[in-house]
């Protein structure tokens, strides 16, 4: 074991600690304050009312979905930006300029009440056989997914520049076509360098759906919000809000380390494609029990 | 020593038949860089199933002329035909290009996108990207580098080609690649990513993925220079072979024992120009230019 794996154990020790120390003190605080109603707390996380149910799936889904409008809209606004044809190189840069150089707020407000109060478009209900999506929903999630694409250009863009030329190169001598080269053979070696910064995106976004309460969306945050505002239990409901927020971008950290292992195909001389995790992440290593891997 | 098969081009179904006699045909093509002139009227002809082997100091020009043979570099004038058809460029009526005036090419010096280079009243326009694509099929390229696909097993590496681009039935294409394995002395490393494997096996790979394709000409841009000296040799085995077979092969290479032993031709490029071509006992034993001697005497 060398000196750094030891010393990674004890800062995790030292972690594993704090945590005790903190949840005996709010159970300490707890007993001893008659202004803190623990059961609030545990209802939310093990007696979820339905309304807290539909906030928790309605984050997960918002999430997943504008993220993925997002990956698609930041791969093609890259590769427009690295495009021959100029004005593809202007429109991609203009949009990336605008809406990473805007608040989502002021997004949020300008589409979802600015574009029906001046008469240009009404966001519509959409309704898949028994699923209703509401127009607060369904804007939420495109203007999520519109602003996430301007911030995954940029990620796209430096995967796509960190391929090597020669790749290319040897694809096009085969007779692949721009389209072939980039969907087999750039974007897939690409992948391995977007994936990580997009693991960061995903875990903002699963917070950033919070935001959505500007547009009276009933998320997480929105439901947990109006709970307190009833019962006062704020401490306690939003405690229960933040456990469940963990839990998501936790779980989200165990699944970005095996996508990552995935991609990592080809890249270990040692054994055969994606061996082991080479950079298991924080999540992955603060929850897992095995040691950490020496390298 | 690894053991190459004597009929490597089986494994692909026999020699690929070019349409024409003359497979590769260069005419005055010339290419600058920004300002530098790299390549200058240079001419070349190469017959079906002949070897040429391209030697010269570097920066001669020899690899950016067989990188313009598949497209790979723009070309500011003149032609380039493989197999018959223009490579990467359809004429055009010069309206609206530059002139010719007085039957003169007129060379359009800087390499502007768009604007191709006008040649005796008729201009060059880059062809669809589409049709470049269908003529590199028939061209198969080895590059100094390998560039084989890290993300790809050996095999993935050979059959992706085929069954993307030439829509070749999956099964089919994994039968051909393991003959290809087979025969360039692989068959062990069918499921071996590129990185686990020494450079004259990557190279080796890299020759099978680009034979898997049946091209009618094989271009080879100095294949052993980015190997070890114990490396170099495996690959020449498969070049031999392959020119032993009938293909036809332009090379660029250092490998003056190669080149003697395997060409058809040599060609001696230097500064940009054809300085001398001709059969290696010419070139190599009586060479009749000053600059071939020059360059002869510092490398043998």
């Amino acid at each position: 074991m060398t000196a750094s794996t030891l010393s990674r154990f004890g800062t995790r020790r030292a972690a594993l600690a704090g945590c005790l120390v903190l949840i005996a003190m709010s159970v300490a605080g707890c007993t001893s304050n008659a202004n803190i109603r623990p059961q609030f707390f545990w209802d939310s996380l093990f007696h979820p009312s339905p309304a807290l149910v539909n906030g928790i799936g309605l984050t997960l889904v918002i999430s997943v979905v504008a993220q993925a409008i997002g990956v698609v809209l930041g791969v093609f606004a890259a590769i427009a930006k690295m495009a021959k044809f100029s004005p593809f190189r202007y429109i991609s840069s203009l949009y990336v300029w605008l809406f990473r150089g805007t608040p989502l707020l002021v997004q949020l407000m300008f589409f979802y009440y600015g574009f029906p109060t001046a008469g240009i478009f009404k966001w519509p209900a959409i309704v898949f056989g028994p699923v209703n999506i509401l127009p607060a929903v369904f804007a939420g999630i495109i203007i999520l997914g519109i602003n996430e694409g301007a911030y995954m250009a940029e990620i796209v863009r430096a995967g796509i520049l960190s391929v090597d030329p020669g790749q290319t190169e040897a694809s096009k001598s085969l007779g692949m076509t721009y389209g072939q080269t980039m969907r087999r053979i750039v974007l897939p070696q690409a992948a391995r360098v977007i994936i990580p910064p997009l693991g960061n995106e995903f875990n903002n976004m699963l917070k950033t759906t919070s935001l959505l309460t500007v547009i009276s969306v009933f998320e997480l945050y929105n439901t947990t919000s109006v709970a307190a505002g009833h019962s006062y239990a704020t401490l306690e409901l939003f405690a229960g809000a933040a456990v469940w927020y963990l839990l998501m971008t936790t779980t989200w950290g165990f699944v970005q380390a095996r996508i990552e292992r995935r991609f990592s195909r080809g890249t270990s001389t040692l054994s055969g494609g994606g061996a082991g995790p080479r950079n298991p992440g924080f999540a992955a290593r603060f929850m897992s029990l095995r040691a950490p891997i020496e390298q | 020593m690894t053991a190459i098969a004597h009929d490597l081009l089986d494994a692909i179904g026999g020699v690929p038949r070019p349409d024409t006699d003359v497979v590769v045909d260069a005419r005055d093509v010339n290419k600058w860089f920004g300002r530098l002139h790299v390549l200058k009227d240079v001419c070349l002809q190469v017959k079906r199933q002949e070897t040429v082997v391209i030697i010269g100091p570097s920066g001669s020009g020899k690899t950016t002329f067989i990188r313009c043979v598949n497209h790979l570099e723009k070309i500011q004038s003149g032609r380039i035909f493989v197999n018959g058809h223009l490579i990467g460029y359809r004429e055009a009526e010069a309206s609206g290009g530059l002139p010719a005036v007085g039957g003169l090419p007129i060379v359009n010096r800087l390499p502007v996108v768009g604007r191709g280079a006008a040649v005796g009243g008729k201009r060059l326009v880059e062809d669809k990207e589409k049709n470049i694509a269908r003529q590199r099929q028939e061209i198969g390229m080895v590059f100094q580098r390998f560039n084989l696909f890290p993300h790809m097993t050996a095999l993935e590496n050979i059959i992706e080609a085929p069954i993307h681009v030439r829509g070749m039935d999956h099964d089919e294409a994994m039968t051909m690649g393991r003959a290809l394995l087979e025969r360039v002395g692989l068959a062990a490393k069918e499921k071996v990513f590129p990185n686990q494997l020494s450079g004259g096996q990557q190279q080796r790979i890299a020759i099978a993925r680009a034979l898997a394709m049946k091209p009618a000409l094989m271009l080879f841009d100095e294949p052993t220079s980015a190997l070890d000296p114990e490396m170099i040799g495996e690959v020449l085995e498969v070049m031999k072979e392959l020119a032993r077979e009938g293909m036809t092969m332009i090379v660029v290479s250092h490998e003056m024992g190669f080149a003697r032993e395997v060409a058809n031709r040599v060609v001696m490029m230097d500064d940009g120009v054809v300085v001398e071509e001709g059969t290696p006992d010419q070139v190599f034993s009586a060479p009749t230019q000053d600059r071939t001697k020059a360059f002869l005497s510092k490398i043998l």
